[in-house]
């Protein structure tokens, strides 16, 4: 033992960290509405039955559920430049692949919360004379989104996590500018405990929002129906 | 137009093989060590005694809530400094990826557990049998058998996980791939074939967890709905 921890160089580069801060909260909000609004239109996709419609999403989700969003992301940045006329930016080729590995996650959230509501919704609107459009936006969707909130924000807690893959194509981001922080002056254990903690402290209460939300779910399900 | 070049991947097969390998002995090797971990971290969450449930909870919810890549920064580049030893790409990515996998495998442990009915304790307790015998002879193989489909998916999230090794220059699939590129000048080709491997090998394990779900909810084990 005998390592004699010393926070102050850390807090030198605060400034820098910050600046990570916020390319990581950058990032993270491009990749959350992205994923989450593509997601949507995949999932109905998913949950049409047209063939035309329902084949392509089926394969875009297992395409992107089953390979690792790192892969993705460098086959974005090194591979994709080959085939388009214009530069991939770090930022372009992280937020591609973490936005469309997230659309492929929440599609499956949205069809599964789509399907769990129940026909008679389906048949009540279109009593009331609602095209099949207008029962989605105005009465199906509206309920499933209230019971897929819990699994919504888990995502958005994994796309943050995934955020510091960006640093693999060198976007600034917190844990990019920790790399940087720690190579100028040898200090990688103060640098990297940091820098957990910033993201513990910041994703726990999310963490312990969505048990909540889980919890208050649960609750209202068995008393509800 | 991009003219597509696969001999140069073909001509590296055996680098992307070995790779491959190195993939599947990570994989293999944070399982091994992260199944008994995670079960003995989900013991020690449910024991009630909060010398032993603080920390395990700690534990868990800190390795589930930060992001992968600062955890393995964190050993390969800290753990070093603070205890002296020499750590390998492979260590500290068999390292991190026990103790991560863990943290989730213990949450399903925990949720297996929770969900066997409390008749089953009582009917152990009844029969004579101490706590921990119940737990074993009774709980756990029936809890086992329910977690089935949740273990099998965090074993599929952990074998895409584990991609993240390449960044600390582990030898695996991706690595593999990044060295290819840069020796060939073909990172179109080369991240497209290993995307297609990871799918492929990734497709074929969930194929056989989804048949392996299906038997189970037949046989009225399975805790997915």
């Amino acid at each position: 033992m005998g390592y004699q921890w010393n926070f102050a160089p850390v807090f030198e580069h605060a400034d820098a960290l910050l600046y990570g801060a916020v390319g990581t909260l950058r990032i993270f909000a491009i990749c959350l509405v992205l994923g989450l609004s593509f997601g949507l239109v995949v999932g109905l996709m998913r949950y049409s039955r047209r063939r035309l419609l329902n084949w392509p999403a089926t394969a875009f989700v297992e395409f992107f559920r089953n390979t690792p969003v790192l892969v993705q992301i460098l086959w974005f940045y090194f591979a994709l430049p080959m085939l388009v006329p214009f530069e991939i930016s770090p930022l372009m080729a992280a937020a591609l692949g973490i936005s469309l590995n997230s659309a492929a996650f929440s599609a499956e959230i949205f069809r599964g919360g789509i399907q769990s509501i129940e026909p008679g919704q389906w048949e009540a609107s279109r009593a009331l004379g609602m095209t099949g459009l207008q029962a989605m936006r105005r009465i199906i969707l509206p309920q499933a989104i209230r019971r897929m909130l819990p699994a919504l924000t888990n995502r958005a807690i994994e796309i943050f996590k995934m955020s510091t893959l960006a640093s693999a194509v060198a976007y600034v981001e917190l844990l990019q500018q920790g790399k940087l922080i720690a190579s100028l002056n040898f200090n990688p254990i103060e640098v990297y405990t940091v820098i957990a903690l910033a993201f513990f402290l910041f994703l726990y209460p999310l963490v312990r929002a969505t048990y909540a939300l889980e919890r208050q779910m649960a609750r209202s399900d068995s008393g509800g129906d | 137009m991009y003219r597509w070049d696969f001999a140069p991947v073909l001509a590296n097969a055996d680098l992307l093989l070995q790779g491959l390998v190195n993939t599947l002995a990570v994989t293999g090797t944070a399982l091994a060590f992260g199944i008994p971990l995670g079960l003995a971290l989900a013991l020690a969450r449910l024991s009630g005694r909060r010398l032993l449930a603080w920390p395990a909870g700690f534990v868990i919810e800190f390795f589930r809530t930060t992001p992968p890549l600062v955890q393995l920064f964190w050993f390969f580049f800290a753990l070093p400094v603070l205890i002296r030893v020499e750590m390998t790409p492979f260590m500290a990515s068999a390292l991190t990826f026990s103790i991560q996998s863990s943290a989730f495998f213990a949450e399903v442990f925990r949720g297996g557990i929770v969900s066997v009915e409390r008749g089953q304790w009582e009917a152990s307790r009844a029969l004579g049998m101490t706590p921990s015998q119940s737990m074993r002879r009774i709980i756990l193989p029936q809890a086992v058998k329910r977690m089935i489909p949740a273990f099998m998916e965090r074993a599929i999230e952990l074998m895409k996980t584990t991609t993240l090794v390449a960044i600390v220059s582990y030898a695996d699939l991706l690595y593999q791939a990044n060295e290819i590129a840069q020796k060939t000048f073909r990172p179109l080709e080369v991240f497209t074939v290993v995307a297609g491997i990871y799918f492929v090998v990734i497709l074929m394990i969930s194929l056989l967890a989804r048949r392996l779900e299906r038997r189970l909810a037949v046989s009225g084990e399975s805790t997915v709905h």
